[in-house]
């Protein structure tokens, strides 16, 4: 063992306080109004659904659709781009190529106060997909669905952008119009068609998946790749329709496999109250902890913080190489088993330390001594629990994680991606929370006590548990 | 523990008093085996009952103002759903306003489009309430069978790559059946905690997954200390018995044992008391559960995992003897 003299108890000391500092409150300096975050703090903690109140959902295509990789992966670009023209900046959208699923999740945004949640994902799984068609051809089945016929002129692909606007009908009033731009295929797609039906009885119409929005007759040909849609629009439907012709077909219609929403406030009452437990709980274990092993326990405290703003900082993503994740109810029970493995860790080399005291070493010998015998079971107990926190992270991990990849191709081949990201964040909590605690509750509070044990006041070997000799 | 450390307080003669728990198998198992059967006899009895997602079915939660009957609720709801439903009204926890819960099977799951429809119309038929939604939770019944089993592989999966793990580690003192017996230990635990959330009443949600896991790691933790002990004191009395270094092991661990334990329990019955306290008590089923699971915890790996093993152990003897 190298020399570890009394200044090494204050540069741990110190280290621990910058990095729970940091990891808590984080890192913003600001640019004129612009503040840039430089390390997340505890206010940036990305909340799960289940403490903040969202949305989750789970879309399949309906009916017996089986759709290709290029088209999910198409699909999920499209959906992430409705989710933004919705205004929904915070989401997340995964998909899952063997079971067909996009997963999507989004919590409330901060002041929402009339979202409507149904109508949002609704939208969110049409196709959309916009045809002109010659003539107003239509089937009817028996249920009464509508689908049309006519061939196509154009489609969304064929359209370079959409916009909406007002403008004058023939009677003089101002309305509500959505403008397209097409791109040279469509113009020239259009110019041929609107030629050939220049003049003649059959309209153009106009589609949004099944609705017919308008059938326009065409006096002549139309060569300029410009498009006007009017129909009953009013300021809200125009936007809505050419935003969603700028964000794309979905290549299929999808419905939702599972749909939760959970109100905001709801989450936000039970957050606190675990927050106060917590603190109460940290009280008791700190005082139980100090009373029963002293100086042993004193450092116990100090690097149970340590390792609680480690787990912090796993979450708000401070470690740079680690993407961060979400906070669940399942994520706090993750902190809560890891944080008991700290105070059973040092609980087992305080018990060590007193034996070693008591079989008649000197304190130098006995710390050592008891760092290295409580070391193997230690590490035994945390490596069965990485063991576990990676299962769980591969079994219920977003499909594109590193220990799903491995886990899902193999032993959860016939399972889709599931929307349980809560028992991913219990996983990504736990892991983090016993590495940490190898740092924290191993690592600095063997130099710690080594080092407190230098200071003359401190030799007494009752404040390590020894007898009175 | 390697051979080197010759001056290690275990490898003193023990002074302390060693219990024998080898001796009183009979009764530490004849208690555990007595729990077991109670409590399966009560799970029989009550009967899980699962959230929705994981039996799959609809649960919609609106809020409204006013008076409203929910007879007529349920009829309109009927209407436009087609299978029986349920209606209750109730008071929200957060905001003390009146609530109406909706809740149905159905095979397929109510998707979004229609869901919406049902918003719409209830909200049409019932305008003067104010009918809004705030929760909702649609599960179709497959997807929340699949979740199930596949928390149910993972933990399987689980199982087994600890029992190969201790069985690696633990090699010298016989791994195979110590891994076996840990993890017999960590399903009593599981049951435990099982039992008392089912006995409570309480659903079977993903709070029930979380204190499943928790356990799951909790357990073997606490199992593998004690074996840890049981290594080391085999390095140091290479002649004695296993009943006797199990004897020994367990004495040394039980004042770590109780007072880890005093810590995980105590925090956990903090969250129970502040959560009863402060009314948000879904978090009930998280914490309640993990109390009794804790105390089992304890109990199995103190007992039940080093008696099964010492039993295990005997039996093997006998064999190779005969």
């Amino acid at each position: 063992m190298k020399k570890i003299g009394k200044s090494t108890f204050f540069i741990v000391v110190v280290l621990i306080a910058l990095f729970a500092a940091s990891a808590v409150i984080g890192l913003d300096y600001y640019f004129g109004d612009n503040a840039t975050t430089v390390i997340k703090g505890v206010d940036d903690i990305r909340l799960g659904i289940d403490i903040k109140g969202g949305v989750d959902v789970t879309f399949a295509p309906s009916g017996d659709f089986d759709a290709t990789d290029s088209q999910l992966d198409a699909a999920t670009e499209t959906m992430k781009t409705r989710l933004s023209s919705l205004g929904i900046n915070d989401n997340e959208v995964y998909s899952d190529a063997k079971s067909d699923r996009i997963i999507v999740r989004f919590p409330w945004q901060a002041g929402e106060s009339d979202f409507d949640p149904e109508a949002a994902v609704k939208e969110l799984g049409e196709m959309a997909e916009l045809t002109f068609r010659k003539g107003t051809d239509s089937d009817t089945d028996e249920e009464g669905n509508v689908t049309p016929t006519g061939e196509i002129v154009l489609n969304g692909t064929d359209i370079a952008e959409a916009g909406y606007g007002q403008q004058p009908n023939d009677y003089g009033d101002y309305q509500w119009v959505v403008s397209l731009k097409l791109n040279p295929s469509g113009k020239e797609k259009f110019a041929t068609a609107t030629g050939e039906l220049a003049g003649s009885s059959t309209p153009i119409s106009i589609w949004m998946d099944n609705n017919m929005i308008s059938a326009p007759s065409v006096n002549s040909a139309i060569t300029d790749g410009n498009a006007i849609i009017t129909g009953n629009f009013d300021a809200e439907s125009s936007k809505k329709l050419a935003d969603q012709i700028n964000s794309g077909a979905l290549p299929f219609k999808m419905e939702t496999k599972s749909f939760k929403t959970i109100s905001p406030t709801m989450g936000e009452g039970s957050l606190d109250a675990i927050l106060l437990a917590a603190a109460i709980a940290f009280a008791f274990i700190a005082l139980y902890m100090i009373v029963l092993y002293r100086v042993p326990g004193f450092v116990a405290v100090i690097a149970l913080c340590g390792q609680i703003a480690g787990s912090i900082a796993a979450i708000t993503g401070w470690f740079g190489f680690m993407p961060g994740s979400t906070l669940t109810i399942p994520g706090i029970a993750g902190i809560i088993l890891s944080v008991g493995m700290g105070v059973d860790a040092n609980i087992i080399t305080g018990e060590c330390i007193k034996e070693e005291l008591r079989s008649g070493k000197n304190l130098d010998s006995a710390i050592r001594v008891a760092y290295k015998r409580a070391f193997s079971a230690i590490l035994d107990g945390n490596v069965t629990n990485v063991i576990i926190a990676i299962i769980l992270m591969g079994a219920f991990g977003v499909p594109s994680s590193f220990f799903s990849k491995i886990l899902n191709s193999t032993i959860f081949r016939m399972f889709g991606a599931t929307t349980e990201g809560v028992v991913y964040s219990f996983g990504f909590t736990l892991l983090a929370g016993v590495v940490c605690n190898f740092i924290f509750g191993v690592f600095f509070a063997r130099l710690m006590v080594t080092a407190l044990s230098k200071f003359k006041g401190l030799q007494n070997r009752k404040l390590y548990g020894g007898d009175v000799k | 523990m390697s051979k080197n450390n010759k001056k290690t307080a275990a490898q003193k003669k023990p002074d302390i008093k060693v219990y024998n728990f080898c001796s009183k198998k009979k009764m530490i198992l004849g208690i555990f085996i007595g729990i077991v059967i109670a409590l399966i006899v009560g799970i029989l009895v009550r009967g899980v009952n699962f959230a929705i997602e994981f039996k799959g079915g609809t649960m919609l939660t609106y809020n409204y103002s006013g008076d409203i009957n929910t007879n007529d609720v349920q009829s309109a709801v009927k209407n436009i759903v087609n299978v029986p439903v349920t209606v209750r009204s109730g008071e929200a926890l957060d905001t003390g306003g009146k609530q109406l819960t909706v809740s149905f099977t159905s095979e397929e799951g109510l998707n979004a489009d229609r869901q919406h429809e049902l918003t719409e119309a209830l909200q049409q038929q019932f305008s003067s309430n104010a009918i809004e939604l705030s929760d909702s939770n649609d599960v179709s019944p497959s997807s929340g069978r699949e979740f199930l089993l596949k928390c149910l592989i993972a933990i399987v999966f689980a199982a087994i790559v600890i029992i190969i793990y201790i069985a690696i580690r633990f090699r010298k003192i016989g791994g195979w059946s110590a891994g076996l017996c840990a993890v017999f230990a960590l399903c009593t635990d599981l049951l435990v905690a099982l039992a008392s959330s089912i006995l409570f009443g309480f659903e079977f949600n993903s709070n029930i997954v979380a204190v499943i896991l928790t356990i799951l790691g909790y357990s073997i933790n606490n199992t593998i200390v004690i074996y840890d002990r049981i290594r080391e004191n085999r390095a140091l009395y290479p002649k004695a018995s296993l009943n006797e270094l199990i004897n020994l092991g367990c004495t040394q661990s039980l004042t770590r044992s109780i007072r880890t334990s005093v810590t995980t329990i105590g925090t956990m019955l903090i969250v129970t008391i502040v959560v009863m306290i402060s009314g948000y008590n879904s978090l009930l089923s998280f914490s309640v559960p993990l109390v009794f699971g804790l105390i089992s915890g304890t109990y199995s790996s103190l007992f039940v995992a080093p008696v099964t093993w010492s039993r295990l152990k005997a039996r093997e003897a006998k064999k190779k003897a005969a």
